[in-house]
């Protein structure tokens, strides 16, 4: 594909090569062709973006996008598997109205998990903050411990994940072997001890879902400039005042895309007990797949509220900060 | 850290040169030092073998005897070490009909397969997206975000519509395909492109360099950084990935390993002498992985860095 071989730069420029340009007789003459040529070239110029989008968009639109749109139309569908192939009749929001009105497990499942993810997002984002705090300090052997930290990233996605918690390694034996559970029971209280046990059990889970959130926080600490800090020193400011008054409100922005990935993350999880719902909803015959499909679309709205909120609140503190200086 | 340092210095009677410059870096390190950064060292390293317990558990796992398999509450540390994990797996492999090496021979060449047809989907889009100007690239990228949020489950059967109806099932192609549109590839070589400054690419055309020549001549060689991430990124799905041998292959000798250890398993998980082979094979499957991201690891993070944001 050469292009662009003769004719580049400035599209309708000066730079027509020898030959092809009229002769200049009449201005409006050239202008046309100016104007034709400045086409050409901008459709050469969008063809190639066509051609190198090509390989992914047809790999998109076969296996991502109609499949996503199938399921979209199987879910106000009764899907029937019969000898002849799948079967569909037309039953409109029904699948979506029984999934509340009829289903008994799923809305509680939906609900618990959204407690417990409400739970785990701020957590995950404070843990992997305070971590990248540190990490941004400077000590020796920092790159191996960011490694460390960085590690989980490779592990703990889909079937590695599986695999360990399949093999005990997601509990904490410790948790077991120093009866901590009587411990926190006797000295905290019931109302406290529920949540802070449901926490320490999924300390594994916190810990292993920070990698990314951590690596984003450093970059994002990298985007201050070290002379507002030397500024504000020689101004008198603790190291603590110079925290609030510079480091967080910067990481506004990055603490917005962490919460946006978090909830990502969490929410394709592995283990997520709506998934298996919606999974095992799959091949009933009572409920079959156009039901399962309901399902997955709720929750995916779901999901794309949640983010809608989160993006909205980063928006504002962000505009606000703005308006502040 | 600190107190380990001096002590290193005191008692090392014959250190060879290199520890001891390294012993008296930190020494030196240790004087400018303050308590701060001492705590702050004690901290991470804490949390760091915190995170890699779940590793070195399975590690031992994998070298328990029965009996310590067992046990409960369950240990960390192997007390007794045996290699038998490992026997009893190649045994109960040797006693399958298709052998062994087939299901290694399909998984390599779906990984490589698809390994070079990822790359090759997502710098091209990464490289037009970031560079070019065309109709719908909004659109594109907006597509891209919403489909990382989609769990992949839930189109399981609309895909294998598709799959089948290309009349590819029992191809490695069924393999290969469902990785292409990857939306996280696309992105990150997306984000990462965008670094590349527009004057080189610019000059390049101005000495008369196509579209194909910046692609393979300048574009390639500036993001290998981010060709690593994708990498082992696809390297890990697709090399765990069960979808291909459970939905879209129904001959066995077109089935890959991953498929293989967990059909082991599968059918071992109630059985008391089934746990050995599962804890052998959990080690087998995750060394492939670990041994990817200690090659790569350091050009990982900084594509991440780099590229994830801003």
């Amino acid at each position: 594909m050469n292009t662009d071989s003769g004719h580049i730069v400035e599209p309708g420029g000066s730079m027509h090569p020898a030959g092809t340009l009229p002769a200049g007789d009449s201005n409006g003459m050239d202008d046309k062709q100016r104007r034709r040529r400045y086409r050409m070239y901008r459709w050469r110029d969008y063809g190639v973006g066509y051609l190198f989008m090509l390989p992914w968009i047809i790999g998109f639109a076969v296996l991502v996008a109609f499949p996503v749109g199938w399921s979209l139309f199987n879910s106000f569908n009764k899907v029937r598997i019969t000898p002849e192939g799948f079967k569909f009749d037309w039953v409109g929001l029904d699948n979506y109205k029984r999934a509340f009105v009829e289903d008994n497990v799923y809305s509680i499942q939906l609900i618990t998990y959204f407690q417990e993810m409400l739970l785990m997002i701020p957590l995950i984002l404070i843990f992997s903050f305070f971590v990248s705090l540190l990490l941004n300090q400077k000590f020796p052997g920092r790159t191996v411990v960011r490694a460390v930290f960085f590690l989980p990233v490779i592990f703990a996605t889909g079937q590695v994940l599986t695999e360990l918690f399949v093999q005990g390694a997601g509990k904490l034996p410790f948790i077991e072997q120093y009866n901590l559970e009587g411990l926190v029971r006797e000295n905290v209280g019931p109302r406290i001890a529920e949540p802070v046990l449901a926490v320490l059990s999924k300390a594994v889970i916190i810990l292993w879902y920070s990698g990314v959130q951590i690596l984003i926080f450093i970059a994002g600490f990298q985007t201050i400039p070290k002379t507002i800090y030397e500024a504000v020193r020689i101004d008198g400011a603790t190291p603590w005042e110079s925290f609030w008054k510079i480091t967080l409100p910067a990481m506004v922005p990055f603490i917005g895309l962490n919460a946006v990935f978090t909830i990502v993350d969490l929410f394709t999880f592995p283990f997520n007990p709506v998934m298996d719902h919606v999974r095992a909803n799959m091949f009933k015959p009572a409920t079959g797949y156009g039901y399962a499909s309901a399902l997955a679309w709720i929750y995916f709205a779901i999901i794309i509220a949640l983010l809608a909120v989160v993006l909205w609140i980063t928006y504002r503190a962000a505009k606000g900060r703005r308006a502040m200086q | 850290m600190g107190n380990t340092a001096t002590e290193r210095i005191n008692t090392s009677t014959e250190p060879l040169p290199n520890s001891k410059r390294m012993a008296s870096r930190l020494w030196r390190w240790r004087k400018h030092a303050s308590w701060f950064q001492v705590t702050l060292i004690v901290f991470l390293t804490a949390i760091g073998l915190f995170m890699l317990l779940p590793i070195i558990f399975l590690f031992n796992n994998a070298f328990k005897p029965l009996n310590e398999l067992f046990l409960f509450p369950p240990t960390i540390w192997v007390k007794e070490p045996t290699m038998r994990n490992f026997e009893r797996l190649f045994l109960h492999s040797a006693a399958g009909v298709v052998p062994f090496t087939r299901y290694l021979f399909n998984s390599v060449i779906v990984v490589a397969l698809t390994l070079f047809s990822v790359i090759m989907a997502s710098t091209m889009a990464g490289y037009v997206l970031a560079k070019h100007r065309f109709h719908f690239k909004t659109l594109i990228m907006s597509l891209i975000m919403l489909s990382l949020m989609f769990a992949p489950e839930t189109v399981s059967i609309p895909r294998y519509i598709m799959v089948s109806g290309l009349g590819m099932t029992n191809t490695y192609f069924a393999h290969v395909l469902p990785f292409i549109a990857s939306p996280v590839a696309v992105f990150l070589m997306k984000q990462f492109i965008d670094q590349v400054p527009d004057a080189l690419i610019e000059a390049a055309k101005l000495d008369g360099a196509g579209d194909m020549y910046i692609f393979t001549r300048i574009i390639i060689p500036l993001i290998a950084p981010a060709v690593a991430t994708i990498s082992i990124i696809t390297f890990q799905a697709v090399y765990l990935d069960m979808e291909g041998s459970t939905l879209y292959t129904q001959k066995e000798t077109m089935k890959t390993l991953a498929y293989y250890v967990s059909s082991l398993t599968a059918n071992l998980q109630n059985s008391v002498a089934g746990q050995s082979i599962a804890a052998a094979c959990a080690l087998l499957m995750f060394i492939p992985n670990l041994i990817m991201f200690l090659l790569f690891q350091r050009k990982m993070i900084q594509t991440m860095l780099h590229s994830g944001v801003k």
